[in-house]
């Protein structure tokens, strides 16, 4: 579904390069819930970027449901992330302007669909997060946990073959993060693909597989002497 | 149309967008009436007096010491000297003919009357119509260039001639054809007899040219401006103005040549500079305060279009300040740069929609207003219509750089922090 090879991101000033990521390899199977994790500034976000098409990278390939998307123009990229990814963005980015009902409906306008198909999936995927009775409700009306569940409605809308969360319960308390998890825990146990990037080890223990990255490249933490080091230093004071 | 959403987000910053409405109203309403005025003003100042303007001059000339023309010896004293005057001028090598003449149209100096179907009609009673007078000669048509359509010319016999104050009998006129179709309606006006300024003695119309307007160019002469009516006389005073039409070309020749013949006729006299003018010098000068006029509200319209504009830019670049995010997120919800670029074009399009319906109603209303407080005529449709797709055009010209900018905010925006 999602593959990354030997892919790299420097983003370069006139005096320096910066690598987020090196040589970074991945490979996401269909159906997987994957937790990307990372201390801050180890380069999770910017693999979310890329992974979304959000961002363009340096080097290497990325075949994202079977496409090789390095040499796509900004049409085309923004096709890709409008059918076949779905965002759930920290801060939940739901337009203000906008009530529940259209903010879930704006990518699905933009892939040009009609108005009753866009109606009958936007009330389904109100009804999958628990606020059908929300839909003529503005996101300054709901809490942050319902702002975060029209979030995922928006993204679960549009049938999208990839779902990816940037720390999707970051802004919510522990209740509301809980049942932001399950959500997602239920919406992979119906067949979708989720990656998300977390900072909170107990949710990332909830996902069927870890990925960790440090400074820009994934790394097995059994194998990694700086893990190592820590816990020998741990096991010494323990 | 994707229009719902716009509306939806439009409602949200309500103040904005109304100001933006009514400075599109005002300016709509504004531009149209003064656009219209303009074309009225342009409309005046280019339309045809009915001469044949090029080579033509006008000679206006006093004497010193002239004898009185309030007794009759004086009259034909002052005659035989315009007379003089008229042999020498029509001498000059470059010139092709010359007529005296008491003014000629744009001139501003004018000898109006009235003319009735009725003997002895109350002056400015019903039934008069009123008409400039040109006491000229036989020369009067080939000077001025009029197109004879009716009737014959005046011959040297018909000429009269009479002191500028005294009252005479006018037995033939030659009246231009919108006088005569008022007069007479029914048929040609050629052999007819009309009164002219209330008098008892018919005077008998020998012919009709096309066209020739009256001297005046205010307003207040806009409801006779092609009442003019010819009579063979020349007018008998310490001053006289003579019209003089050059062979092509010749005219700055001729004009050269007129002082020294004419001092040579007669050296006392006051003739400068500004006595000798060429006609296109007299038009220039009849209509620069509507020239003046025109510019200026041309200028004043640039200036609101600019300023609507400039508030126009100003809204979008800020709407594209503050939705920097939010455009990030519909790019990353798949909208691509162009959806972006008709996102804030047709939510320009929507407002400047709503301005221009207000602003048809603010025009029509203005018009009126100035209908009845002013000399303004309805505005027509054309000058709106143009008004309303000029304001559309000029919103999406506005909107353009701002909503560009919006359309390159890069999708990675959506990750950013708030």
């Amino acid at each position: 579904m999602l593959k990354m090879t030997h892919l790299s991101k420097v983003y370069r000033t006139e005096v320096v390069e910066t690598y987020a990521l090196r040589d970074f390899n991945i490979d996401v199977k269909e159906g997987e819930f994957v937790a990307v994790t990372g201390p801050s500034g180890s380069g999770k976000t910017t693999f979310l970027t890329i992974a979304g098409l959000l961002e363009t990278f340096s080097g290497g390939e990325y075949h994202l449901d079977g496409i090789e998307v390095s040499n796509l123009n900004d049409n085309a990229r923004s096709k890709i992330r409008n059918e076949k990814i779905g965002f759930i963005f920290q801060a939940f980015n739901l337009i203000p302007d906008l009530n529940v009902f259209d903010n879930i409906e704006v990518p699905l306008r933009y892939r040009g669909m009609k108005a009753a198909e866009r109606k009958q999936r936007i009330m389904d995927s109100l009804e999958r997060v628990g606020l059908a009775s929300r839909a003529k409700h503005y996101p300054a009306e709901l809490s942050g946990g319902q702002q975060q569940r029209v979030a995922i409605a928006r993204a679960l809308a549009g049938s999208p073959r990839l779902l990816l969360a940037d720390e999707p319960t970051g802004n919510l308390d522990t209740q509301m993060a809980r049942g932001v998890m399950e959500l997602l825990e239920d919406i992979h146990r119906e067949g979708a693909t989720i990656v998300m990037v977390t900072h909170d080890p107990e949710l990332a223990a909830r996902a069927q597989r870890n990925v960790h990255i440090i400074d820009g490249q994934v790394v097995d933490l059994s194998e990694d002497p700086r893990f190592h080091t820590v816990h020998v230093a741990e096991e010494a004071h323990g | 149309m994707k229009l719902h959403p716009i509306l939806a987000a439009l409602r949200k910053h309500k103040a904005g967008t109304v100001l933006i409405a009514l400075q599109i109203a005002l300016t709509l309403a504004i531009v149209c009436n003064a656009v219209f005025i303009i074309g009225q003003r342009i409309e005046r100042v280019n339309r045809p007096t009915g001469l044949d303007e090029s080579n033509l001059f006008l000679i206006s000339q006093q004497w010193v010491g002239a004898p009185s023309a309030d007794t009759p010896d004086g009259v034909e004293k002052l005659d035989a000297m315009q007379r003089e005057d008229l042999a020498a001028l029509r001498q000059l090598p470059d010139v092709v003919s010359v007529a005296p003449i008491n003014s000629i149209p744009l001139l501003n100096s004018s000898w109006t009357g009235s003319v009735s179907l009725k003997p002895g009609a109350q002056l400015g009673g019903k039934g008069n119509t009123r008409t400039a007078y040109y006491f000229t000669d036989e020369q009067a048509l080939s000077t001025l260039g009029l197109r004879l359509v009716a009737g014959r010319a005046f011959t040297a016999g018909d000429v009269q001639h009479q002191g500028f104050r005294d009252q005479r009998e006018r037995p033939i006129a030659i009246i231009t054809r919108q006088l005569a179709d008022k007069l007479f309606p029914q048929g040609s006006a050629v052999g007819k007899v009309m009164y002219t300024d209330g008098s008892s003695a018919p005077t008998t119309v020998v012919g009709v040219v096309e066209r020739l307007q009256i001297p005046a160019s205010g307003s207040w002469g806009n409801e006779f401006v092609w009442n003019s009516t010819l009579i063979p006389t020349r007018l008998d005073a310490n001053f006289a103005r003579y019209a003089v039409r050059t062979k092509p070309g010749r005219l700055d020749a001729a004009m050269r040549a007129v002082a020294p013949v004419l001092y040579k006729v007669n050296p006392l006299r006051v003739l400068d500079d500004d006595s000798v003018k060429p006609f296109d010098e007299i038009r220039a000068k009849a209509y620069r305060a509507d020239r003046g006029m025109a510019v200026l509200m041309g200028v004043v319209c640039l200036i609101l279009l600019c300023v609507t504009a400039a508030g126009i830019v100003g809204l979008t670049s800020f709407w594209v300040g503050q939705r920097h995010r939010q455009i990030g997120v519909r790019r990353a919800l798949g909208a691509r740069k162009a959806d972006i670029l008709h996102y804030f074009q047709i939510e320009n399009l929507l407002i400047a929609g709503a301005g221009v319906v207000i602003g048809v109603l603010l025009a029509v209303g203005l018009n009126l207003w100035l209908m009845t407080h002013y000399e303004m005529s309805r505005i027509p449709l054309p000058y709106v219509l143009t008004g309303v797709l000029a304001m559309l055009a000029m919103g999406q010209a506005a909107v353009f750089v701002p909503a560009r900018r919006a359309s390159n905010v890069p999708p990675v925006e959506a990750t950013r922090a708030a």
